[in-house]
């Protein structure tokens, strides 16, 4: 359907420019979804569909606009792209407004990253079926008697994204993404219930986690949340699970944007060059990863995209700056945001840290929280494991941590070796000594 | 150039065509497809050729291979977003969504598919996806669809399309220009207004046919000041269910006086404390705590499969006698208002805990086949890509006896909170937590020190059981932005509190009680 979706987009560029846009820009996306749940071992829910849309950014005469449509009927399309330009017209002017400097689409990487499963056609309905009874019976038969429900589902998706921009720069991607759940609520005192989860993601269904696995995971999962206490205030070591490093870190990220820098709404706008952190974090973006969640060739304004790091054993290197903002800042274009985010992980396993740690938390859930950009104060609620020597002696619940950014991350002790596969951002479990947990 | 644009082409280009008409004037309403048209036909019918017959075939389409129902969910739905940084509006965006979701209902099992392409052969193949959940024989259509009786409690006098960009654009940069004109000591200011009109169409199998018109908007302002080296941001919105005439110059007015007025707050705010004390909360938006505490766990899903720690509580006292707690989609142009779901069930309120006795679950159709009840108009979904699920509308308290001040007398020492910007809650634990943006410590009953962006949490029965005393000023919420999110799915929402006392929630500041630091 290459050939299609980039006529298409040619000839949306092409109203455009007849409707008086010099420049402009567009990305139509196209994506097959199935998605397949049980429960009571049958199927809840089967859904399956089409989702098209299509994004139309404008430069005319300086001003800018961006405009989408899911209604893609030619007529329609006509009409769309000639309001379009008009709207356009009629907002103020934005001298830093336009498409990149050709220079920066070119160097586009040779690598064939393999985001796109070969064989996602020749998979049936019945293979889908199975695989969720599977998911689904592992987490029941590993939940036994404790189970009050288990929901086990298969999500997958073809998607097809072109992209051309009227200043010769063009794209065509296709990937693939499978998603296998299992949740589970267990029993737990009185009236309150425990309940868990794990997932697994793929971009090829020969690479999808066991089945089976997963479902027995969400159980264990599930079980180990049972008789969650709040404790007394208390500061020791904390160790921040892969998985839920980013609900920590996306803090610091969204302070590192071009809009909050350039918007002054950022506690680190004037810290570049600087220490932010401790020596162990290092943030780096990789966006070569064959198979990767965030892999990609060229970002969403068709710049060619490039390794980098934006944190340098704890020293801040640099912003994630896209292009307009880079005319705003009066500084070089990096990328939007992170494609894969990598923090290189270090040697140890979560289990030999936690022998060496003494008494501390183990941190496998959060609940609310939020966190200022401007100023680096957050504030997040947090369950998990009360460990000593090694061994867990009590779940926690229902307690919170509180800190500011510019002090939390020096305090990050040790970096495990457990990079999160099922992610685009592939943060190993983190270490922070010294971390007030508030409860009781 | 509009004289010549056939309805049909108006409507197709939608979101932009207002503003291919600069400043000049307008159409006359009607002829903008408010509704009720002269001829009869509704909406989708004079805009796509969805006939009733069309429905019909759809829906036996859907019925194919048995099931207890089906039904169509037609949207079209047209937002605008005007934006202004550095002084300027310089930004713009619309988006055109259509389609339509075809469901076929199995006791609870669900079949689901949807379509943008509003072409018969499509809308059938969507329909036959929808079948596979049924694998017996075919069931009936109903021979003639009935009006949905729905409630009318968002009015549309005239439609946000037909609002040119060239009025919207003073509205954005006067609230610019006046936040800079109160203090100097402002760095930035963002301004966006959003509006949105969704219209939909359900139709079910079982003979029920409904069109609606949901209007949403809010207008943004974000401000980022600096004081002494010191460095603070706020913002806030108002909106709802709105036309664009709510926007007046006095809203605008108050927006920007009671934003600049929180930033000067912001800068004299001290370290929030850390652990469990009293809490206050004030009358408003801060009902975002029944959200979490008790909505989402009465949403009779989640109670059906029995994961709610609320799923063996019907007919008990949850709480004392002067709390009452309502799940409400009448409230006129609250952004949870609607006239009837997204099932084609009316809208009503729906009353959860009575005098602290907990009554009734928030109900859809599955569920409320399931208990054997009516449904209880509370069967939402974002757009046509989903099926609908039980979700609240405007949730909130209703008064109680006491005066404001004596709740924060009462209170002695702890918080207060005046406003809030997200929350959560874990369904089966009942845990749940609020992000407090804004608000005061309480020190010997009074209101003293600004304090900020803090985690609040709870349990959410046993939070109940902590109300102790209600205040007589219940407020709703006056933003447009909030929404409420649950399986993947954001859908509008409005909350409500008067000023209450919870005896003991857990603080998530960053000083310890009794520390000095």
């Amino acid at each position: 359907m290459k050939k299609d979706m980039m006529e298409l987009c040619a000839w949306v560029i092409d109203q455009a420019k007849k409707a008086g846009a010099k420049d402009s820009r567009t990305r139509f996306t196209r994506t097959r979804l199935v998605e397949i749940g049980y429960r009571e071992r049958k199927p809840e829910t089967i859904k399956e569909a089409t989702n098209q849309s299509l994004i139309l950014q404008l430069f005319v005469d300086g001003r800018f606009s961006s405009q989408s449509t899911a209604d893609l009927r030619k007529s329609a399309l006509t009409d769309f792209v000639s309001a379009a330009v008009a709207t356009t017209r009629l907002i103020a002017k934005d001298e830093y407004r336009s498409l990149p400097d050709p220079k920066y689409y070119e160097g586009r990487a040779a690598i064939d990253l393999k985001l796109a499963d070969g064989e996602y056609q020749k998979w049936s309905p019945e293979q889908r079926h199975q695989l969720v009874k599977v998911l689904e019976n592992a987490c029941l038969e590993a939940g036994g008697q404790s189970v009050i429900s288990v929901e086990a589902s298969v999500r997958d998706s073809f998607s097809e994204q072109a992209a051309i921009a009227s200043n010769d720069c063009e794209g065509y991607q296709e990937t693939t993404d499978y998603v296998l759940v299992a949740q589970m609520t267990a029993k737990d005192e009185g009236d309150r219930r425990a309940a868990g989860y794990d997932y697994g993601v793929s971009r090829y269904m020969k690479s999808l986690p066991d089945a089976g696995a997963i479902g027995r995971s969400a159980a264990q999962r599930t079980l180990a949340m049972r008789g969650g206490k709040k404790l007394k205030t208390e500061t020791l070591p904390v160790i921040i699970e892969n998985r839920g490093v980013s609900r920590i870190l996306g803090g610091l990220i969204s302070a590192m944007s071009g809009p909050n820098v350039q918007q002054k709404r950022s506690f680190v706008m004037d810290k570049k060059g600087q220490k932010i952190a401790s020596d162990l974090l290092t943030i780096s973006d990789d966006p070569f990863m064959v198979g990767g969640f965030g892999s990609a060739l060229y970002d969403n304004e068709g710049m060619a995209t490039r390794k980098r790091t934006f944190v340098e054993a704890g020293v801040l290197k640099d912003f994630y700056i896209d292009w307009y903002y880079s005319r705003k800042l009066a500084c070089e274009p990096t990328i939007g945001g992170p494609t894969n985010l990598i923090i290189p992980p270090g040697k140890r396993s979560v289990e030999e840290i936690m022998k060496d740690l003494g008494r501390g938390i183990l941190v496998n859930d959060f609940i609310g929280g939020n966190s200022n950009s401007t100023t680096g104060d957050f504030s997040v609620g947090i369950g998990g494991f009360l460990f000593e020597n090694g061994k867990v002696t009590q779940t926690v619940a229902e307690m919170n941590v509180a800190d500011n950014h510019l002090k939390f991350w020096t305090k990050l002790s040790e970096v495990a070796n457990d990079p999160w596969p099922y992610g685009s951002w592939l943060t190993p479990s983190l270490v922070f000594k010294d971390v007030v947990v508030s409860g009781v | 150039m509009m004289k010549k644009m056939t309805r049909r082409k108006f409507v197709e280009a939608g979101a932009l065509a207002a503003g291919a008409l600069g400043g000049t004037s307008l159409m006359p309403g009607a002829w903008l497809g408010l509704v009720a048209n002269a001829n009869g036909k509704g909406y989708f019918e004079s805009q796509f050729g969805i006939t009733e017959a069309l429905c019909r075939k759809l829906l036996e389409q859907a019925l194919a291979k048995g099931g207890d129902f089906a039904d169509l969910y037609f949207e079209h739905t047209i937002s605008n977003y005007l934006g202004l940084e550095d002084g300027q509006v310089n930004r713009a965006s619309g988006d055109i969504d259509l389609g339509v979701g075809i469901r076929t209902v199995k006791g609870d099992q669900v079949g689901y598919a949807f379509t943008q392409d509003l072409t018969e052969k499509s809308m059938l193949a969507a329909a036959s996806v929808a079948a596979t959940i049924a694998d017996s024989t075919a069931t009936k259509c109903a021979p003639q669809f009935v009006s949905v009786k729905g409630g009318d409690y968002y009015p549309v006098r005239t439609l946000f399309t037909a609002v040119p960009v060239s009025t919207k654009l003073p509205v954005v940069q006067s609230v610019n220009d006046k936040c800079f004109a109160k203090s100097k000591l402002i760095t930035k200011v963002n301004c966006t207004l959003h509006d949105q009109q969704k219209r939909i169409m359900v139709v079910s199998s079982d003979g029920h046919i409904g069109e609606d018109l949901q209007p949403r908007s809010f207008l943004y302002v974000g401000l980022v000041g600096e004081k002494n080296g010191r460095k603070e941001t706020t913002g806030w919105n108002l909106g709802g269910r709105k036309e664009f005439s709510f926007y007046s110059e006095q809203i605008v007015d108050r927006l920007v006086s009671e934003v600049v007025q929180r930033l000067m707050v912001a800068f004299e705010s001290v370290q929030a404390p850390a652990g469990e004390m009293p809490v206050v909360l004030g009358p408003g938006v801060t009902g975002i705590l029944l959200h979490e505490a008790i909505g989402h766990g009465m949403e009779a899903d989640f109670n059906r499969k029995k994961t709610s720690t609320y799923s063996t509580m019907i007919g008990k006292k949850v709480a004392e006698p002067f709390v009452t707690i309502i799940d409400d989609g009448t409230n006129p142009k609250q952004m949870g208002a609607i006239n009837f779901d997204d099932e084609g069930i009316p809208s009503e309120k729906t009353v959860m805990v009575e005098n602290g006795i907990l009554k009734t679950y928030l109900h859809d159709r599955i569920s409320a086949n399931h208990y054997k009840l009516k449904p209880t108009g509370n069967g939402r979904r974002e757009s046509y890509r989903y099926y609908p699920q039980p979700r609240m509308r405007n949730t909130y308290m209703l008064s109680g006896p006491a005066t404001p001040e004596d709740v924060i007398k009462k209170a002695q020492k702890g918080i207060y909170v005046e406003d809030v910007s997200n929350g959560q809650v874990k369904i089966g634990e009942g845990d749940f937590a609020f992000y407090v943006s804004r608000g005061r410590m309480i020190e010997d009953g009074k209101l003293t020190a600004p304090i900020k962006d803090m985690n609040i949490m709870g349990n959410g029965p046993k939070m109940l059981l902590n109300v102790v005393m209600v205040a007589n000023d219940m407020q709703m919420a006056e933003g447009g932005a909030g929404a409420c999110g649950k399986g993947g799915q954001a859908v509008p929402v409005s909350f409500g509190l008067p000023t209450v006392l919870v005896n003991s929630m857990t603080v998530g500041g960053v000083k310890r009680q009794g520390a000095q630091s």
